[in-house]
């Protein structure tokens, strides 16, 4: 009962973040009235993004399991947190339009984190007082940048759009582009700090556990390539000026890199599940 | 029904309509003479720059009613724009019924616009139905004729893109900046060049900016210009200060070769530390390098990039116009199967108070007779027996009869309905609800409301 429970929520999650993503792009089409369908793509974003809380509580609950160790919990967290942020945001930093991004990859997170249902235990030894932090500052970092992200896609879109003199189309729906690139950096700031906590933690957390696997030694090398590329993008913004279509692609790669941790994370926890079965 | 007089910009002159705009009465006047014309039962007046339209409700359904209600109306313009009538015939549209309806509901949607889509048209249509009410000489059928009007507009809005795009030079200018910055509030706009152009610009660009500078060789001439927006003046020798302040760049100067060149802008923007920059060229020959456009965050659009948008923006609206017009239309059934449901009310009301008269006076005769012994409460309680006969009675042929009438084919049953239940010929409803019985003017023996 309880686990079909827990699949009606994925499913109804799913099925909201997939209507808010199409309510997205039919705004930027252009279709319908005014603002109704980004109106309704922000309630259906709010309402899968309540469904999926409701779904990594019960599914925790269920499992028996902390929500915040495995990684398939993580990364659902990543595109709650996502998902609250621009909700919270996205009137102050006018990128309503965001959404359009926002809500395919909360959608991808959740299915992706479905897909990758993975033993959380197989995360290793986490008797440590370090690790909830570690974890958190990573989790609330990771759905900053992926508004960081979502922001410098926009922004390269309308961008475009500009510079070929496409005046109307959907560009027309985008966010301006002096917001867009506020809102970036808004994202990057505030991540940064949260990814510093992580990769600090991390550094700490990995001497512990003394662990010296060519999959850790490669996440650490993106993780630490993650804080030098953010790091660069906010430093020469403010030195050199660096904003615009610059700061984007700086950050579109820093969330790349921020993205392979992940995936790394999500092999290593799928390959320890397989071993652990055998 | 109702008919339409007037003129626009499709049937007059600019030197005919500037008379209507400076009439020889003030719009409360004219309306007043409309209103007091005996011909006329409901009028509302609407002028514009582009439309003088009187909206008014024939006093009589008859031919003859509605044609001396259009000459009044025709006596009445021609005496407030100072023309003899015959002069002014030729350049006024008569509407009658259903072209009437029609009319109405596409001006209030922007349909019949000089622009198509422009929103102006309903705020005043709105004004000239709130004037006529002030003025008391709207009445329920022309006020529900306009309120439809209103709601065809909203639907018009709401349900297509007629109302989308820009399309004026000033409109794309000021889209082009809210793309690139959103609001300026906190912007500076910095107009190149003092002239007319520059102005006009400024008028549309700077209405939320912080401030507006003006940059010209001139600099007489530019604090001229720079005073009537409460803004700055600097010479033309200072534009590369200037541009590390401004937002967006409006450039209408009159030079032979390009005042703002690549290199000029390349060491802007290091100042600005890349903060992005719109320049709107409307001179002629082109005040910007094109190549400008290429440097990052900086983009140019010249007087042909405007204006292509603006042709784009048009069409638009053109493609938009057939789903509006099909919503119009569909709005005019409605409204004529209403209008045509009020001519068979006169029936209707005559028949039931008839019925229902027949009935309490045989209740009355017995309670006055053999059941006068009766207590109070079974009087009562047989009166509503009266009551909820007569309406189980006449529901089915209600609901016929308005049905025909939705589908215009009532005529008949009604004169049938009187014929076989020997019903007076009643004519209009009026406010109270209650039929009018017509005993002279066979000229209006028709339909009243038709």
């Amino acid at each position: 009962m309880s686990h079909t429970l827990v699949n009606v929520l994925l499913f109804v999650a799913a099925a909201t973040y997939s209507a808010a993503a199409v309510a997205f792009l039919l705004h930027l089409a252009g279709r319908g009235a005014g603002k109704t369908f980004l109106r309704a793509g922000v309630w259906l974003l709010a309402g899968g993004a309540a469904l999926h809380a409701t779904h990594i509580v019960v599914s925790s609950l269920v499992l028996d399991l902390c929500p915040i160790k495995g990684i398939h919990f993580a990364l659902s967290v990543v595109s709650v947190l996502a998902c609250t942020a621009y909700l919270i945001g996205r009137v102050r930093l006018r990128i309503d339009a965001v959404g359009v991004i926002v809500a395919p990859l909360a959608l991808t997170f959740l299915v992706g984190s479905a897909a990758a249902h993975a033993d959380a235990s197989a995360a290793g030894p986490l008797k440590s007082a370090v690790l909830p932090v570690h974890v958190l500052a990573n989790l609330a970092g990771e759905a900053l940048f992926v508004l960081a992200f979502a922001a410098a896609v926009a922004y390269l879109v309308a961008d475009k759009q500009l510079k070929k003199k496409h005046v109307t189309g959907v560009g027309a729906r985008l966010p301006p582009l002096d917001a867009l690139d506020r809102a970036e950096h808004a994202f990057l700031l505030a991540g940064f700090p949260m990814l510093t906590v992580g990769i600090i933690t991390g550094a700490f957390w990995a001497e512990r556990v003394e662990s010296g696997s060519t999959v850790d030694v490669l996440r650490s090398l993106f993780g630490y390539a993650t804080w030098a590329l953010f790091a660069a993008v906010l430093l020469l913004r403010a030195w050199r000026g660096w904003r615009g279509k610059r700061a984007a692609y700086g950050t579109i790669a820093g969330f790349a890199f921020a993205f392979i941790v992940l995936v790394i994370y999500l092999v290593r926890s799928q390959s320890a599940t397989l071993l652990h079965g055998a | 029904m109702i008919v339409v007089v007037g003129l626009s910009h499709r049937t007059a002159p600019v030197e005919v309509r500037e008379r209507f705009a400076s009439g020889s009465e003030g719009f409360d006047q004219v309306l007043a003479r409309l209103a007091g014309r005996a011909e006329i039962d409901e009028v509302m007046f609407l002028s514009t720059c582009n439309r003088v339209e009187v909206l008014a409700r024939p006093k009589g359904g008859s031919d003859e009613a509605r044609a001396r209600a259009l000459k009044a109306v025709r006596e009445v313009l021609a005496e407030h724009g100072k023309i003899a009538e015959p002069d002014l015939k030729p350049v006024l549209y008569e509407k009658e019924a259903e072209e009437a309806v029609r009319h109405v509901f596409r001006v209030t949607s922007s349909l019949d616009s000089m622009v198509l889509g422009e929103p102006q048209i309903l705020g005043q249509v709105k004004d000239a139905y709130d004037a006529a009410v002030t003025a008391g000489t709207l009445r329920s059928f022309l006020a529900r004729c306009v309120h439809r009007a209103f709601s065809v507009a909203k639907r018009v809005r709401s349900e297509t893109a007629l109302g989308a795009g820009t399309v004026s030079i000033s409109s794309v200018a000021v889209d082009l900046s809210r793309r690139v910055f959103g609001d300026l509030e906190e912007g500076i706009v910095l107009l190149v060049g003092a002239g007319e152009m520059a102005e006009a610009a400024a008028k549309s660009l700077g209405k939320g900016a912080k401030e507006i500078r003006v940059c010209n060789r001139s600099i007489e001439r530019a604090a001229v210009l720079a005073q009537r927006f409460g803004g700055a003046a600097a010479p033309l020798t200072a534009l590369e200060a200037e541009l590390g302040m401004a937002d967006v760049v409006v450039t209408s100067a009159a030079s032979p070769s390009f005042i703002v060149t690549h290199d000029l802008v390349k060491r802007v923007m290091k100042v600005r530390k890349g903060r992005a920059l719109l320049f709107v060229d409307i001179g002629v020959p082109r005040n910007v390098e094109p190549n400008v456009h290429g440097i990052d965050n900086v983009y140019v659009f010249d007087i042909d990039d405007l204006e292509q948008q603006v042709a784009i923006g048009l069409e638009a609206r053109k493609n938009e116009a057939a789903a509006a017009e099909k919503i119009v239309e569909h709005e005019v059934g409605q409204f004529l199967a209403w209008a045509r449901g009020l001519d068979v009310q006169p029936a209707i009301v005559s028949l039931r108070a008839k019925t229902r008269g027949v009935l309490v006076a045989e209740l009355e005769r017995s309670l006055q007779g053999r059941l006068k012994h009766l207590p109070e409460g079974d009087r009562a309680a047989l009166v509503q027996m009266v009551e909820s006969a007569t309406n189980k009675l006449l529901h089915a042929p209600t609901t016929r009869l308005r049905r025909a009438a939705g589908d215009g084919d009532a005529q008949t049953l009604t004169a049938t309905l009187q014929e076989l239940f020997e019903l007076p010929v009643m004519h209009e409803v009026g406010d109270d609800g209650a039929p009018k019985v017509d005993d002279e003017d066979d000229d209006d023996d028709e339909r009243a409301v038709q």
